[in-house]
């Protein structure tokens, strides 16, 4: 890392940061430095050193128009902002697209995980309806989300200069539009989420073990390490991206949604740069869920889906639950009372 | 080509608000919107000082490099305009404008904010020039008419330059050399301290 990206990047990012954290947003007019400035007028007429000093620190000063800041001069965090951003999204918008390559050479290689045996038919109901309709609410409106922030990040370099001014124009103000009417469904369903899905990712055993085996990965046997009703990978998920960068997301997001509580322009500019950080990393995240999800693991898009699971699919993938389940110790059951349709539908997830 | 600048006396300007008017009154600002300010420092302190400040029209113009949909684009004579059309009213131009330039006006419920406004130095917009719709959306193009901009040719005390940058800093340095004192340039160090972006013809379909 060279000297000069610390001092022209790194610092006043992280000045900017800090500002936020340990200052109001706004300074007010010192009125050590105007009482300076007023003796400094005696001795040295002409002289307005302290004066301009205020100027370039962004102080508040006095004016007739109203609004947000127009009582400051000058600000100097935009320039940092304006520098800071490039290349952070840059870095954001590389680990996304490594992510995808690495799914893609890891598809290549080895394909969909199955399972080893065939399907026995017998079916459990693994997500209850309200599990469910949580589940998409949240996955629609975070895919929608990141397709719209990301147009609004790299649009202008990779499809403006393809369909032209006037159009990727008007598809921004679409995704624009989307991105800050979908925010709220996001925002509204997230605790449902949390407390839905919480107690299940609580630590259980089992968890250490699949973790140090990358959930056997890379076992001989091809068999999955045992675990829980969610695995460690998805419990990091879980409290991670769910949790953690949720909540980042949605907060960062509201103080740029709403520019009418008159916020300083320093506390947008922060919640952009946090936001951005947030939005690469779950989307970056989010790919590998949206992976094992759907091509990734036979018969998981279908659990999901339909709510149903086959008692095979439940031992390969989560075997200390599957045990729980047949033991009658876990609040899911088997459910011998499944429609056909559905019944089918579990079937095709699982087959080759 | 002349190099199109503002540059604002801190000695002279007596907080008049005439070129904030002035410009209200020239390109019929909507509500809400106010292209020009005064902002004085250190307001009722012995020696206090006003500026009136705009959009300076930057030389590596921060607004146009973070705009999402590119909309902005310069003049060959250094004004740096944008295209209505094409704004989406995201609010980046206005986080990184150092002079508080953007200004929205409220676009439905919740302070969405609509198309970006702000101080076009009486030079119009993309539109054909005098047009109807340049006037709605830009107000008055003088430069077009071989005007100066409303505010500071308005200015009682002659505080407020905007024109040639040569013609107008050559007023300035006259003025610094007689009084002996006031030679801050205010603004410049941070608006042309840089060397200009490439002038660029506008963007949209319609040019
Ligand atoms: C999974 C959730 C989300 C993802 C992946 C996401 C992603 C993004 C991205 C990539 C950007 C562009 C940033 C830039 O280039 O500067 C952005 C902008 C933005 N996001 Fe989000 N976001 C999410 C949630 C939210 C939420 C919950 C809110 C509000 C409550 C929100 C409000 C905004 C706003 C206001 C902008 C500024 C751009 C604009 O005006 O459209 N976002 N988001
Ligand atoms: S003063 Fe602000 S709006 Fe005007 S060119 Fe500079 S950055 Fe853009
Ligand atoms: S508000 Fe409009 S002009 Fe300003 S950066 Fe956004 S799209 Fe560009």
């Amino acid at each position: 890392m060279s000297r000069s990206f610390l001092r022209d990047r790194l610092m006043p990012l992280l000045g900017m940061l800090v500002a936020l954290v340990f200052t109001p947003a706004s300074y007010s007019a010192d009125g050590s430095r105007a009482q300076e400035q007023a003796q400094r007028q005696q001795t040295q007429p002409g002289n307005n050193a302290p004066m301009w000093r205020d100027v370039r620190e962004g102080v508040n000063q006095t004016t007739q128009v109203r609004g947000v800041e127009t009582n400051v001069l000058m600000q100097p965090s935009g320039q940092s902002w304006r520098e800071v951003r490039p290349p952070i999204s840059l870095a954001g918008g590389l680990l996304i697209a490594a992510a995808l390559l690495a799914l893609f050479a890891f598809y290549q290689w080895r394909g969909p995980i199955g399972v080893h045996e065939a399907g026995t038919g017998k079916l459990i109901k693994r997500f209850s309806d309200a599990e469910r309709l949580t589940h998409w609410t949240v996955a629609i409106s975070v895919c929608i989300l990141a397709v719209t922030g990301l147009i609004i990040s790299f649009g202008k370099y990779m499809l403006l200069p393809i369909i032209g001014y006037t159009l990727f124009s008007w598809l921004a103000a679409l995704a624009k539009n989307l991105h800050n009417f979908v925010a709220p469904v996001f925002f509204f369903m997230l605790p449902v989420m949390i407390v839905l899905f919480v107690r299940d990712n609580l630590p259980g055993p089992g968890d250490l073990k699949w973790l140090l085996t990358f959930g056997g990965l890379f076992s001989k046997s091809g068999h999955e390490t045992p675990s829980g009703r969610f695995n460690m990978g998805e419990k990091v998920l879980f409290w991670f991206m769910v949790c953690a960068l949720g909540v980042v997301l949605c907060v960062s997001g509201t103080v740029m949604l709403f520019p009418n509580f008159d916020q300083g322009r320093q506390i947008m500019q922060a919640a952009n740069i946090v936001h951005v950080v947030g939005a690469m990393v779950m989307i970056f995240l989010a790919s590998f869920h949206i992976y094992l999800g759907t091509v990734g693991a036979r018969g998981a898009y279908e659990g999901m889906r339909t709510g149903y699971v086959d008692e095979t699919w439940a031992k390969e993938h989560h075997q200390l639950w599957y045990d729980q389940v047949k033991a009658g110790k876990a609040r899911q059951h088997f459910a011998d009372d499944a429609p056909d349709a559905v019944r089918a539908q579990v079937a095709n997830g699982l087959k080759a | 080509m002349a190099r199109m600048k503002f540059l604002c006396d801190a000695e002279r300007c007596i907080e008049c608000n005439g070129c904030v008017t002035a410009c209200k009154q020239e390109h019929e600002i909507p509500w809400g919107v106010n292209r020009r300010r005064v902002v004085t420092l250190n307001d009722g302190v012995p020696g206090e000082k006003s500026i009136s400040v705009a959009c300076m029209h930057c030389s590596d113009a921060p607004c146009m490099a973070v705009c999402p949909v590119d909309c902005f684009y310069k003049t060959s004579e250094g004004i740096v305009l944008h295209d209505k059309d094409l704004c989406i009213g995201c609010g980046y131009c206005f986080y990184a404008c150092p002079f508080g330039a953007p200004q929205f006006p409220q676009d439905g419920a919740f302070g969405l904010r609509g198309k970006m406004d702000k101080c076009t130095f009486c030079a119009g917009g993309p539109e054909t020039d005098h047009s109807e719709a340049e006037y709605k959306k830009y107000g008055r193009n003088r430069l077009a008419e071989g005007k100066l901009p409303a505010c500071a040719e308005m200015c009682s005390t002659k505080a407020l330059l905007g024109g040639d940058a040569d013609v107008i800093s050559d007023i300035y340095r006259n003025r610094v050399m007689k009084r002996g004192k006031g030679s801050e340039v205010w603004g410049w160090g941070t608006a042309y301290g840089k060397p200009d972006a490439k002038p660029a013809t506008p963007p949209g379909a319609k040019s």
